[in-house]
């Protein structure tokens, strides 16, 4: 099983927005929102001394993503296939899921209700609801461009990167590079409140790790995502009756 | 009602989050009449590759593809076969089509039946506006002479016009890329090594690099900043002097708050250091330069404890930063900086960056100052123009780059004295932001009896045009033909020859810069004299002598490629001949002396700043080219305004808050039009405020951009000038801090 992980070296990084900017381009995001981000830090004290950096941040494909709990849609059975062996296996997934074969997060927007209860539960506030999408809008984040991936293209931001900031690749491959980074002591943004496995990780110089992590780790759960996941979960015992007794609908 | 639409709607109503969704997109689901795509489909599928693409979003042109969907550009890459930028390029080439396709572009030629300055605009039809403004500059320049149409251009789309009405018979034409930028570096280079050094230092390949005020990875260059990159990431030690802890300090392993002004003075101690402990490249100077004595004998009095306390820096940093330089030689980046137009004592200064690159032998050797070669390209021009005699304004300034001091064409304009200018002439150039003190600018405009101004965009500058023309943009024209090598210099020596080509269909009646101009000059009775019927001509003359042509530019996916020469000189190589007067690099300048200028780098202190007060200093945005850039909204969402820099203790004894909203007043009392948020930092010198250039516009029509941030051109009203090169120096400006 791999998982898609992607480093940020922040030793490279010169914080010229190129990535945030190729993301719109890309996936036609609307102005006011961003599947990326970049913003400036500092110049700030630190324990290390006086830094300055950035915070380029993104979805983290968690382990435990919040946001695939909080999905109120009807579970479907799906079918994963592992770009790598082929092999495929189903799953019962609501209209967000962490795939079982390369750890991303992703959406399905046919399924999606475009509620905002995903963007509600994610503590990096990485989701939002593109309202240009569908009838009354879809939730939208980064996907790591794995539709660019499987055909053998890198992520829209990682090509544009002119520093080579950005690098891609399956963190369980321990020969990729972005194992490496890990090994080096490349970190997640997690906190004693937030513990959710993020897998975009942050490698740089001391001090600026030191302002990255004390001006941008959440700090706690979104309050409303822990309402909402209590929400779906009474829900989906319901959704997987109506599904079972058609009739069901009727009462809807 | 389906199960689906109830569970939304209860979840609407069970969260505070229901009361984010706009009702008119309930609404709009409800009644159900448009069905929209539920996903995005990337640029990557269903997509046509379009090569030949060359950026304009700043002046570096980096290499691009676009890529189209139904006739409609939907991305901009950087073009894989570059061997400049590759696949990269930065926020605004990556925003391009959103100057493309901005709704607030010029469409049609326009007329102002208003005022300048408060514009009522009529749309007019190109014969009109061709008539008018081909009658206006005829009867100009019959009455008052040729020299009284002055041009302000600026960019690729400029050069046909700027030759063109430098053949008419006008040496007023001036480019605020030199005359406010880097046409002091240019000239300072030029009397010291004869050559102009562009940013042609091999950073990629050096032990140490020193920037001076150069604030890199704010000012953002692509195949520049991948030398930048590639050099620290070898392990070149990076020493920055600048009074902000920029991004380029941020990765320093010196940072050297210096206070402003004084950089001529820490150079020389750096020298002085250089030359006492004999760490300088002996072999170089000896055969390679003119007038080291002379030097050295000027730099006697720069001790280290004296430039500390000019500096207002560490001795020991000093001493540090020389070791550093010195234990490094030759292979070193004294980066020769862009934007040097500072304190009007530049060429000084800028003359001392190129001496000490001279003595550190860092010359033609990795690491070094080095001279790229490209493809050799044809002409195809007006030819050169005749002035009237003494109408040339420039002379008093011995050492300006091409055209005229900025300052000497406003001020004749508003004098009239020695001969009066009539008309103004903007062509992607907004004077309003390039030059200081605007009120005079303003008053040059609203003098002259005709001003006409050509653009992509409403800018500051086309509020006070009479003819108001539309540009064709980058992705819509051909025009500009680049040549160069590879970015990194020690890689295999390639050279490149790209043109720039359209990738797509120009909208309304926008036109490209050749045709105005030939259409101009038909009317104004040089039909004759026009040396290309229409820009893919000039393209196709310019190469012509590579065996090149636009056509099998496209063949070959918009770049030619082949085999170049090392910029390097061969290993050992310590003697060359340069193009200056001795063919030696001039650390001591008889043209100078000549001229009554110091012919040796001297420091010229300039003012120091009031009590109450803070030295106002501007510099880059990287999501932004000057003003230019301002209304794109991808860009404006990325930075919409420009944080003022101030010093922490100075904000607390203030009682100012990060993230309050300020204004800026300056010792004029000029106070800022808008207000910005304030950002309360260490990182920057107690006597020091910081914001990015180009911000707060003041059209109306530019929807997004007008309004935001603080323009630091408004609060200019006081400026140097360069006495060797008539360039305008603008750091010289104090402000306070006030809430808004």
């Amino acid at each position: 099983m791999a998982q898609y992980g992607m480093i940020i070296d922040l030793e490279k990084c010169i914080g010229c927005h190129a990535c945030a900017v190729a993301c719109k381009a890309e996936w036609d995001v609307p102005t006011n929102e961003g599947r990326n981000w970049v913003k400036r830090l500092g110049p700030s004290q630190t324990p290390e001394g006086l830094a300055s950096t950035y915070y380029p941040g993104l979805c983290n494909h968690c382990d435990s993503p919040t946001c695939v709990e909080a999905c109120p849609a009807d579970p479907v059975q799906m079918e994963f296939t592992d770009r790598l062996s082929g092999k495929t296996t189903i799953m019962e997934v609501a209209a967000t899921w962490k795939d079982l074969f390369d750890g991303t997060v992703q959406i399905d927007k046919e399924r999606c209700l475009g509620c905002g209860a995903c963007a509600e539960a994610c503590p990096y506030g990485a989701r939002y609801v593109n309202p240009d999408l569908g009838e009354d809008g879809k939730a939208d984040k980064c996907s790591f461009c794995v539709e660019r991936t499987a055909i053998g293209l890198e992520p829209a931001c990682v090509q544009t990167c002119l520093a080579g900031a950005r690098i891609f690749g399956d963190l369980h491959d321990p020969h990729s590079k972005v194992a490496e980074y890990v090994k080096k002591g490349a970190i997640k943004l997690e906190s004693d409140a937030v513990k959710i496995g993020p897998n975009v990780r942050y490698y740089g110089k001391k001090r600026d790790l030191s302002l990255l992590t004390s001006t941008c780790t959440p700090q706690s759960m979104p309050q409303a995502s822990l309402r909402r996941i209590f929400l779906a979960r009474m829900l989906k015992p319901l959704a997987k009756e109506a599904k079972r007794n058609p009739l069901l609908h009727l009462l809807g | 009602m389906n199960i689906k639409l109830t569970r939304r709607k209860f979840l609407h109503s069970a969260s505070v989050a229901a009361a984010s969704v706009p009702l008119a997109r309930l609404a709009r689901a409800e009644n159900g009449l448009v069905k929209k795509p539920v996903t995005a489909p990337g640029s990557y599928a269903g997509t046509e590759t379009r090569y030949g693409g060359v950026c304009e979003m700043c002046f570096w042109r980096c290499q691009l593809v676009g890529k189209v969907r139904n006739g409609r550009l939907i991305k901009l890459e950087g073009n894989p076969k570059s061997i400049e930028n590759g696949k990269s390029i930065c926020a605004r080439g990556n925003a391009g089509i959103q100057l493309l396709y901005d709704p607030d572009r010029l469409k049609y030629p326009l007329k102002n039946v208003g005022e300048r300055g408060a514009p009522k605009w009529k749309r007019i039809s190109w014969e009109e506006a061709l008539d008018e403004t081909a009658s206006r500059l005829k009867e100009i320049q019959k009455k008052y002479g040729p020299h009284a149409v002055a041009l302000f251009p600026h960019g690729a789309s400029a050069f046909y016009p700027l030759q063109y009405f430098e053949f008419t018979g006008t040496p007023n034409i001036s480019e605020a890329s030199f005359y406010q930028c880097r046409g002091v570096r240019d000239m300072a280079y030029m009397s010291t090594f004869g050559f102009a050094p562009g940013e042609n230092v091999d950073m990629a390949n050096a032990k140490a690099i020193l920037l001076v005020g150069t604030h890199l990875g704010e000012n953002v260059h692509v195949s520049h900043l991948k030398q930048y990159l590639k050099g620290l990431e070898n392990g070149a030690k990076l020493i920055v002097l600048d009074p902000r802890f920029s991004a380029a300090a941020s990765k320093a392993h010196i940072w050297v708050a210096i206070k402003p002004g004084t950089d001529t003075a820490f150079l020389q101690a750096v020298m002085k250091r250089l030359i006492d402990t004999g760490k300088y490249d002996k072999e170089f100077v000896a055969k390679s330069c003119l007038g080291f004595e002379e030097l050295k004998e000027s730099l006697a009095e720069a001790t280290p404890e004296w430039a500390a306390k000019t500096c207002d820096v560490p001795k020991e940093q000093i001493l540090q930063v020389a070791d550093l330089l010195g234990a490094n030689l030759p292979n070193v980046s004294i980066h020769p900086g862009r934007h040097t137009t500072w304190y009007g004592n530049d060429f000084q200064r800028l003359r001392a960056q190129a001496c000490l690159t001279a003595i550190l032998g860092a010359y033609g050797v990795p690491g070094g100052l080095i001279q790229p070669k490209g493809v050799k390209l044809g002409k195809a021009s007006w030819g050169h123009g005749v002035f009237a005699e003494d109408c040339d304004l420039s002379t008093f300034w011995p050492f300006h780059p091409p055209g005229t001091p900025t300052e000497a064409i406003r001020e004749t304009t508003l004098t009239g004295k020695p001969y009066p200018i009539k008309a103004w002439i903007a062509w992607g150039q907004n004077p309003i932001q390039t030059l200081p003190n605007q009120p005079e600018t303003i008053a040059a405009l609203k003098k002259v009896d005709f001003v006409m101004v050509t653009d992509i965009m409403p800018m500051d500058i086309t509020m006070y045009a009479d003819i108001l023309l539309p540009g064709k943009s980058y992705l819509e024209r051909y025009d500009y033909v680049k040549t160069g090598m590879q970015w990194n210099p020690a890689d295999k020596p390639q050279q490149f020859v790209t043109a720039r080509m359209p990738l797509v269909e120009p909208m309304f009646e926008r036109r490209d810069s050749v045709w105005i101009v030939n259409e101009l000059a038909k009317r104004m009775g040089y039909g004759d004299k026009i040396p290309v019927a229409s820009i893919e001509e000039h393209v196709e003359i310019r190469l012509e002598p590579a065996g090149l042509s636009i056509a099998k530019l496209k063949e070959m996916e918009g770049i030619f490629i082949k085999e170049g020469t090392s910029p390097y000189a061969e290993a050992g190589q310590r003697a060359f001949e340069f193009s200056t007067d001795s063919e030696k690099v001039e650390l001591y300048s008889e043209q100078i002396d000549d001229n009554e200028f110091s012919p040796v780098p001297t420091y010229i202190p300039t003012g120091e700043v009031p009590a109450g007060y803070a030295r106002l200093v501007y510099g880059r945005s990287p999501v932004h080219s000057f003003s230019r850039t301002q209304n794109n909204t991808w860009l404006h969402h990325e930075m919409p305004e420009n944080p003022v820099w101030l010093n922490d203790s100075v904000a607390a004894k203030q009682g100012l808050k990060d993230g309050d909203r300020v204004m800026l007043i300056n010792q004029d009392g000029v106070k800022s039009r808008n207000s910005t948020i304030l950002k309360v930092t260490p990182g920057i010198r107690a006597d020091t405020v910081y914001l990015a250039h180009g911000y707060g516009a003041m059209n109306p029509e530019l929807t997004v951009g007008k309004g935001q941030g603080i323009d630091d051109q408004g609060l200019i009203t006081k400026f140097g000038i360069d006495p060797e090169t008539g360039a305008t120096g603008m750091r010289t400006n104090f402000v306070k801090v006030v809430k808004a």
